[in-house]
């Protein structure tokens, strides 16, 4: 994997909100520089701007201040190289299976050459029976693979995770952290992860962001130092929680 | 994970995986089944004895008795044939079908049976305004040749009409679920002309119209074009932004998102104009070939009734009625096909 470095220098996001004729500050002054190879997973209390500042780093909006800095070059819009899965799926509902994993390819003109990336996809997520389904028939869990397998196919520097487990239940989500940490280990892109639970972050990320809210900003990044796979249970991983929970402001001191 | 157990039960075929999930039929409701499928051909019979034994109207002339015959046992030939067939099929899934259309096919017989009675055999239903079925079937085979021809210009105008207010109304759809600015300038016209039934133009156009036809063309094609446009831009203003945003990260520039997401998440909308603009064509098309068009079969109703030739209207009634079917089922079938990736979305 060639060198990442995204930074974000110095980014403020507002809004208008129209209802009240006012401006509200969602994220202020974030300074930040990721690199490849590192899992960043981003926690925060519900509406301190996480959605938003993946929405930053995928290009869908601009910062009001501030720049985001990927390799040296701004970022103004979006694109495949910097690869966002939503917390819903999204998937083509009128495409099959095999058809959303190759749309992008053929989006970007690239699909012939690139035609056998698709069935690696649907082997890499275990759904290759399913090609010629369509999105109705598949479950949450599965509907959730297919969304990573669309993104991934692009081989993204950045991974862009807005939540993508949130909806699934327990033993499929804790299936699914080590698959997509799997998939991570395999390319060491650099993966920015917005989750609601600590302890997937702790569990998944080589760094936790701690956000806090009004306006949003980073409160804290803790290196997490534990090797891969990690045990849930271990007296590290606990201390690690009970600090994420104390930045929070969930903790008992 | 998952798929392993899906991938157990896909070595049951489908057959059997219905026979396992239906409680096994009792030998009492097979025969009752079977017989069933009986009903229409008893009911046929039925049908040829009644025509055959009871007598007619002594007044009544009724040459070439035997058409209705004919007519009869080649509807029970037909259902019978099927029936034969699905017997030797595999699937039960076509059996079930031939089950499931027998009483129906039944109670056409009856229907038929009811008709004669009130008609050729009592008089009960006034001559000539209700001519029996033989009657209808001979006006039918004897004009065959002009009623073909109508049939094709109705249909000529019909698909002129339709298709030319199917792209119009797209492209228009299209621009305003996306234009703000097109929006602006056809919403009003919409909410103007939406609303006035399409035939109220007639008049109008068949004296504006340099040739009748394109008059006509234009009349069906209006009330399609408004039923396809208000249809196709709901269809685009509804889509979900998300996908746009998905797509635009994989890539797609904004020709590409008009062609891969907008249009083909507007499907189900389209279909839906479309579907409710061929109502509207049909009857803005009757309505023009009576008023003005002097051909096609709503032309050879009026034409007909002039000539109190009421069986020769009845005979247009009926092949209307067959024409405007097909077309919908059609329609329905091409719906269906299209919109498959829907199954399990929606009910
Ligand atoms: N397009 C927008 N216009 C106006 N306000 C917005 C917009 N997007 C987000 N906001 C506001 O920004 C704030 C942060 O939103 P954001 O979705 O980033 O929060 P979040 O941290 O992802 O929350 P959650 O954990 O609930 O997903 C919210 O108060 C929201 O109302
Ligand atoms: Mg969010």
């Amino acid at each position: 994997m060639a060198a990442i470095e995204l930074k974000l220098d110095h980014v403020s996001k507002s809004f208008a909100k129209k209802e009240s004729k006012s401006v509200i500050n969602v994220l202020q002054d974030i300074n930040a520089s990721f690199h490849e190879n590192e899992f960043i997973s981003i926690v925060g209390t519900s509406g301190c701007g996480k959605s938003t500042l993946l929405r930053l780093v995928a290009g869908f909006i601009n910062p009001t201040e501030g720049k985001i800095i990927m390799n040296g070059e701004e970022v103004t819009k979006t694109e495949p190289n910097r690869g966002m899965v939503f917390q819903k799926p999204t998937l083509f509902p009128w495409l099959t299976v095999g058809q959303n994993i190759a749309f992008s390819l053929k989006a970007q003109g690239i699909y012939k050459e690139n035609a056998e990336r698709v069935d690696e996809m649907l082997e890499l997520i275990g759904l290759a029976d399913f090609k010629d389904e369509f999105p109705a028939r598949l479950s949450g869990g599965m509907a959730q693979r297919v969304a990573l397998a669309r993104t991934i196919i692009n081989q993204p520097d950045v991974l862009l995770l807005d939540e993508p487990l949130s909806a699934l239940d327990a033993f499929t989500r804790m299936n699914m952290q080590d698959e997509v940490l799997a998939i991570w280990k395999l390319r060491k892109q650099l993966v920015l992860m917005v989750t609601h639970d600590v302890d997937e972050a702790i569990y998944m990320g080589t760094k936790v962001v701690v956000m806090d809210k009004n306006p949003g900003r980073i409160s804290k990044i803790i290196p997490i130092e534990l090797d891969y796979p990690r045990d849930r249970t271990s007296k590290q991983f606990v201390d690690y929680r009970i600090e994420i929970l104390n930045t929070l402001h969930f903790g008992n001191k | 994970m998952e798929n392993e157990e899906i991938l157990e039960n896909n070595e049951l075929t489908l057959d059997e995986l219905q026979a396992k999930e239906m409680k096994e039929k009792t030998k009492f409701q097979k025969i009752l089944d079977h017989v069933t499928c009986f009903l229409p051909i008893i009911v046929g019979f039925i049908a040829i004895l009644e025509y055959k034994l009871v007598p007619n109207v002594p007044e009544f002339y009724n040459p070439k008795p035997n058409t209705y015959i004919t007519f009869l046992l080649i509807l029970m030939g037909i259902f019978f044939s099927l029936y034969v067939v699905s017997l030797f099929l595999k699937r039960k899934s076509f059996f079930n079908t031939v089950l499931h259309k027998a009483p129906l096919t039944a109670a056409v017989f009856a229907f038929l049976i009811l008709y004669d009675c009130l008609t050729l055999k009592s008089n009960y239903l006034l001559y000539p305004f209700f001519p029996w079925f033989n009657d209808i079937l001979n006006a039918m085979i004897g004009d065959a040749a002009f009623l073909l021809e109508c049939s094709l210009n109705t249909l000529k105008l019909l698909f002129y009409g339709y298709f030319s207010g199917v792209l119009v109304g797209l492209i228009t759809g299209i621009i305003c679920g996306y234009s703000k600015k097109a929006e602006y300038w056809v919403d009003p016209l919409i909410k103007i002309l939406g609303p006035i039934p399409t035939a109220t133009w007639i008049p109008l156009i068949m004296v504006i119209a340099s040739t009748l036809f394109k008059g006509c063309v234009f009349i069906v094609a209006l009330g399609v074009w408004f039923a396809v446009t208000t249809a196709t831009m709901t269809g685009i203003k509804s889509i979900d932004k998300a996908y746009f945003e998905a797509a635009q990260n994989m890539g797609c520039d904004s020709k590409q998102l008009i062609f891969k997401i907008a249009i083909p998440a507007a499907v189900p909308n389209i279909f839906q104009g479309m579907t409710q603009g061929m109502s509207s064509a049909c009857v803005a098309l009757m309505v023009a070939e009576m008023i003005g068009v002097e051909s096609g079969l709503g032309w050879y109703i009026v034409w007909a009734k002039a000539w109190a030739n009421y069986s020769k209207m009845y005979a247009s009634i009926i092949i209307i009625c067959i024409i405007f079917t097909v077309v919908t089922q059609t329609l329905a079938f091409i719906r269906r096909r299209v919109l498959r990736w829907q199954e399990g979305l929606v009910r």
